[in-house]
């Protein structure tokens, strides 16, 4: 039986360059999967990712909405439970508690590399909110924040107006508790806070490829070529991130280049169980982007996750191919060395946005960015397994609960000793959720990229 | 019960009173997929007044009630009919103070067992019982189940590192049994309450012991090419005089489903079962039992013997133990963890009368086990959805209780009674010893409120209450 089989989906899963523990499944001795047949002979193994959970419990301390509720029904192994009744018709999608706790998880995918039993949580969430979605429909809020990403007609109008507000500090002065403020908070924090040259100043403009018919461009000789992928958030209000990753793979031999044509990713819309809406980007992503460079890197560890994750999404062949292209920045940096940068003198903490660690499975490499700047004191913020309560669209969706997971972040790193001058972490949502509720707590940490820490330190370097 | 959930959420807040289909659902198992019941209502309390309250209120109403904690127990101890309120102490988690001078610490109910020995750890101090759970269970579910874990064979099980409970008894009143230093004096009524399963009350403040950690550790994998030759080596250790620190063992079944998993610790997969021996304690020691008990392992055919050679490498050895039952998912979707204790000597035999019941039920039986203390984990995997597949397990798990009850063994080591096990309590308990303990809980809980049906079989109290006929 392979991972493949396992996963009984609908959709076809194929590698896309994530290791998941998922396909470990293949690894699994011969001799054991023959007992374990037998054993099951009269009635065929469930043919769900949920199947092997033995109901242990240890996934519960991996879970950012059980410990902010010690509640079983908003824990993976309640959620399991829940989702197996789905499945089994033992209760109906219309029952409002299921979905209500089906909702309130994270989707951060911290349950998963905790389980001996190789439960494929992810997949099995999926498969649920899709029936969710298709039964009761999106909630109005979220049919509405889901219709914007959908459109860049809508969303871009949208950022860069707050990017340009963001301008006047306004967002600086408001930001702090109640919903508005926190929201403020979330846009501050999108702010460059620490310094970068300009974009002449390395003297490597953007070369656009102007439309899909246009020729593959004159490689550098040896060097790479890797396509930006530029998504929607990333785009408009962390334009200084994208910038940032440009130089810094440019400095470690690669060629940046751009495409048309691109548009969000559609992780918001998978993850609430908008499939449709998800494949439709998703194919536009690919006409857009397949074939074009060596790697496609991507500085949003959401983003991220989808785009490697396309063969599964659409179950095509083009699709897969694009998706083993598919890198986070920190991968090829880290891959590259990265080239020696200049000092930082600073204390530093990472926390590993979730979509990185637990979805992408990439943990090694942003350190070994990161430790590659001398000077730079770098820890790991303790419970950096775990999610700060972001989750996409969540922490508009569900913001009691995501308050609650996010206090439990902001309180680690206020007791980080020495005090940290920067939080770092590779996600647009985690650094405007953990941002606004630094802010909201008055902690006088900023969040950056880790990419741009880099970026500042290859300004030092001369 | 309708009318009861405004008072309990008079008492909590309407949050914390969780009575929806789905919800309850969620609690209808702890960690033994076999029993199943969804309660009338879980009541999640916020502090130990909020316990109280509760507590009389159900008494009030006549409600019976079972305390949970993170739900791990493999005995069907925290699962509650549906007539029952669940009382979920997940809340109450804080780890109220440590005294690194006394070497005590004092937590709430709900604290998570890993989370203890964390927070001790910058003082030098661990909480010795480590469950294989440890990083899920509640103190509350160690107390009630007297846990044991690896470690227990040379500190000791959970029994042993209480000092101190204050408890909520059915009726809502509190008590505070033993004292903060341990000193003896009176009956032991701690040790009367750690393991009492839930029925004797709720454990709301739990005063523990810290240990040193040892100066020196030294772990070591051996494989073996037959179960018997490393039973017989855990014998031979045990009989030399050196108390190991742990002494572990799993078969290849076992081994084969952790090195499949993610907590893949580099065992052997040929191997018909592998040792894991710990040492610890000063650095002298350590070498020098160690060289014993390399002997020994090879005396008794150890193919091969490995020691970490670094913490990290340390943790790996221990992680894949400590996840195997999770890691048992890998063979079938459902698993009936056995528990029981039989005497060391007797393990060679016994490993192969459980071998054999498995064959003779066609069922996949593996074993990972506490060697040193001869507590033996027998489990099988199976698809509770295949009826006829289930009376199969269940056959079989009573006749390995009965092979380990003739070899003079007793029906749990660690896990508890339950509901599981309680009908086998007749094996090892005649009718006098099990009337003698239903008075025993009628002393605290004379209506029988508390986790009613568990671990008693029902009619031996209906007879005790009849007169006492046995
Ligand atoms: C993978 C795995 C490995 C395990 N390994 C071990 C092991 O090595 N050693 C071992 O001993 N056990 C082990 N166990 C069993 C289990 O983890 C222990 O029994 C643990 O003590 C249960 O704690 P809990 O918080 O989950 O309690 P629960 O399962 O929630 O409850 C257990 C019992 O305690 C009662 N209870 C809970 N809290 C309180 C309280 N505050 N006051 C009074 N009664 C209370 C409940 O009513 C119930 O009867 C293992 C379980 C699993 C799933
Ligand atoms: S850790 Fe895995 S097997 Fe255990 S309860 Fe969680 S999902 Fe199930
Ligand atoms: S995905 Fe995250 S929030 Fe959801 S059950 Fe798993 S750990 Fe909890």
């Amino acid at each position: 039986m392979t991972g493949e089989e396992r996963s009984n989906s609908g959709r076809t899963a194929v590698g896309s360059g994530a290791s998941e523990p998922a396909d470990s499944h293949d690894r699994f001795p011969t001799a054991v999967r023959q007992l374990s047949d037998r054993s099951s002979t009269a009635v065929p193994p469930l043919p769900d990712p949920l199947a092997p959970c033995v109901h242990c419990g240890f996934c519960l301390p991996a879970c950012p909405t059980y410990l902010a509720t010690g509640d079983e029904s908003d824990s993976p192994r309640g959620r399991i439970v829940l989702m197996r009744a789905l499945a089994l018709g033992e209760l109906p999608p219309t029952d409002d508690a299921l979905a209500e706790h089906l909702d309130a998880c994270l989707g951060c995918r911290g349950c998963e590399p905790v389980c001996p039993s190789g439960v494929q949580y992810g997949r099995g969430l999926e498969i649920a909110r899709a029936r969710l979605a298709e039964v009761r429909g999106l909630t109005p809020l979220a049919r509405i924040v889901l219709g914007v990403f959908r459109r860049a007609w809508l969303w871009r109008p949208a950022f860069t107006a707050a990017r340009w507000l963001r301008g006047t500090g306004l967002f600086g002065v408001v930001a702090g508790e109640g919903r508005m403020g926190f929201a403020a908070g979330m846009v501050a924090a999108t702010t460059r806070h620490c310094e970068a040259r300009s974009d002449e100043a390395i003297g490597s403009p953007r070369h656009p490829i102007a439309s899909s018919a246009a020729p593959w461009p004159p490689r550098n000789a040896g060097r790479p070529t890797v396509l930006l992928f530029r998504g929607c958030v990333m785009d408009t209000l962390f334009t200084h991130v994208h910038d940032a990753t440009r130089r810094t793979l440019e400095i470690n031999g690669y060629d940046v280049v751009e495409a048309d044509g691109q548009v969000c990713c559609g992780a918001l819309h998978d993850h609430a169980g908008d499939v449709a809406a998800a494949k439709a980007l998703a194919e536009r992503n690919v006409r857009a982007l397949a074939d074009r460079a060596d790697y496609v890197v991507v500085d949003s560890a959401g983003c991220g996750a989808l785009l490697k994750d396309y063969g599964h999404l659409l179950g095509t062949e083009a699709a897969a191919a694009f998706g083993a292209k598919v890198r986070d920045v920190s991968e090829l940096l880290a891959a590259a060395g990265p080239v020696p940068p200049g000092p930082l003198d600073l204390d530093v903490v990472y926390d590993a946005p979730c979509h990185l660690q637990h979805a992408q499975g990439v943990h090694a490499e942003p350190l070994r960015v990161l430790s590659a700047i001398p000077g730079l004191r770098l820890r790991m913020l303790p419970g950096s397994d775990k999610c700060c309560g972001s989750a996409g669209i969540y922490s508009l969706l569900k913001p009691d609960m995501a308050r609650a997971v996010l206090d439990m972040k902001i309180a680690e790193i206020a007791a980080a000793l020495p005090r940290p001058a920067y939080v770092t972490t590779g996600n647009p949502g985690c650094l405007m959720q953990i941002g606004a509720g630094l802010r909201a707590a008055g902690v006088p940490i900023h969040v950056v990229h880790p990419v741009e820490l880099l970026d500042w330190a290859y300004l030092n370097s001369e | 019960m309708q009318s009861l959930l405004p008072h309990l959420e008079r008492i909590t807040g309407p949050r914390w009173v969780r009575h929806r289909r789905a919800e309850l659902a969620t609690y209808a198992m702890d960690g033994l997929p076999t029993r199943e019941s969804p309660p009338a209502a879980v009541v999640m309390p916020g502090t130990r007044e909020e316990v109280i309250a509760i507590v009389r209120e159900l008494h009030r109403a006549g409600v019976p009630w079972v305390a949970r904690g993170a739900g791990t127990g493999l005995s069907g101890g925290a699962v509650a009919d549906p007539a029952a309120v669940m009382i979920t102490l997940t809340r109450l988690n804080r780890i109220l103070s440590i005294d690194p001078a006394r070497r005590r610490a004092v937590v709430e109910p709900g604290a998570v067992n890993a989370r203890l020995s964390e927070a001790a750890l910058p003082f030098g101090l661990a909480y010795a019982p480590d469950p294989s759970s440890q990083a899920a269970c509640t103190l509350g579910g160690n107390v009630a189940e007297n846990a044991g874990g690896p470690h227990c064979l040379k500190y000791g099980v959970t029994a042993n590192h209480i000092t101190e409970l204050e408890v909520v008894l059915p009726d809502g009143s509190t008590a505070r049994l033993g004292s903060r230093g341990g000193e003896a004096w009176g009956p032991d009524l701690v040790g009367l309450f750690v393991g009492s399963e839930g029925m004797f009350g709720i454990a709301v403040e739990i005063t523990t012991r810290l240990v040193p950690l040892p100066r020196a550790v030294r772990t070591s994998l051996a494989d073996f090419g037959s179960i018997r030759a490393a039973s017989e080596a855990v014998s031979a250790i045990i009989a030399s005089g050196i108390v190991p620190a742990a002494l572990e063992m799993m078969d290849q079944v076992c081994v084969r489903a952790v090195e499949a998993s993610i907590y893949a610790a580099g065992y052997p997969t040929d191997a018909a079962a592998v040792l894991l021996v710990e040492l610890d304690g000063s650095e002298e020691a350590v070498v020098g039992d160690g060289a014993v008990v390399d002997n020994l392992l090879a005396q008794h055919g150890a193919r091969s013997i490995t020691s970490a050679s670094s913490p990290a490498e340390r943790a790996r050895l221990w992680q894949g133990r400590k996840k195997a039952f999770g890691a048992m998912g890998r063979l079938a979707p459902d698993l009936a963890v056995q528990d029981a204790v039989v005497p060391r000597s007797a393990l060679p035999a016994v490993l192969d009368a459980v071998g054999a019941i498995g064959r003779r039920h066609e069922l996949v039986v593996s074993n990972v086990f506490h060697a040193g203390d001869g507590n033996l984990h027998p489990n099988i995997s199976f698809d509770r959805r295949d009826a006829q597949l289930a009376a199969r397990v269940h056959q079989a798990s009573g006749e390995i209780m009965e092979a380990c009850v003739a070899a003079g063994g007793s029906i749990t080591g660690e896990h508890g009674v339950g509901s599981d096990k309680r009908d086998y309590m007749p094996l090892i308990f005649d009718a006098a010893t099990l009337d003698a303990m239903c008075a025993v809980r009628r002393v605290f809980d004379p209506l029988e409120r508390a986790n009613p049906g568990k671990v008693l079989p029902i009619h031996a109290c209906r007879e005790w209450r009849a007169g006492g006929v046995a």
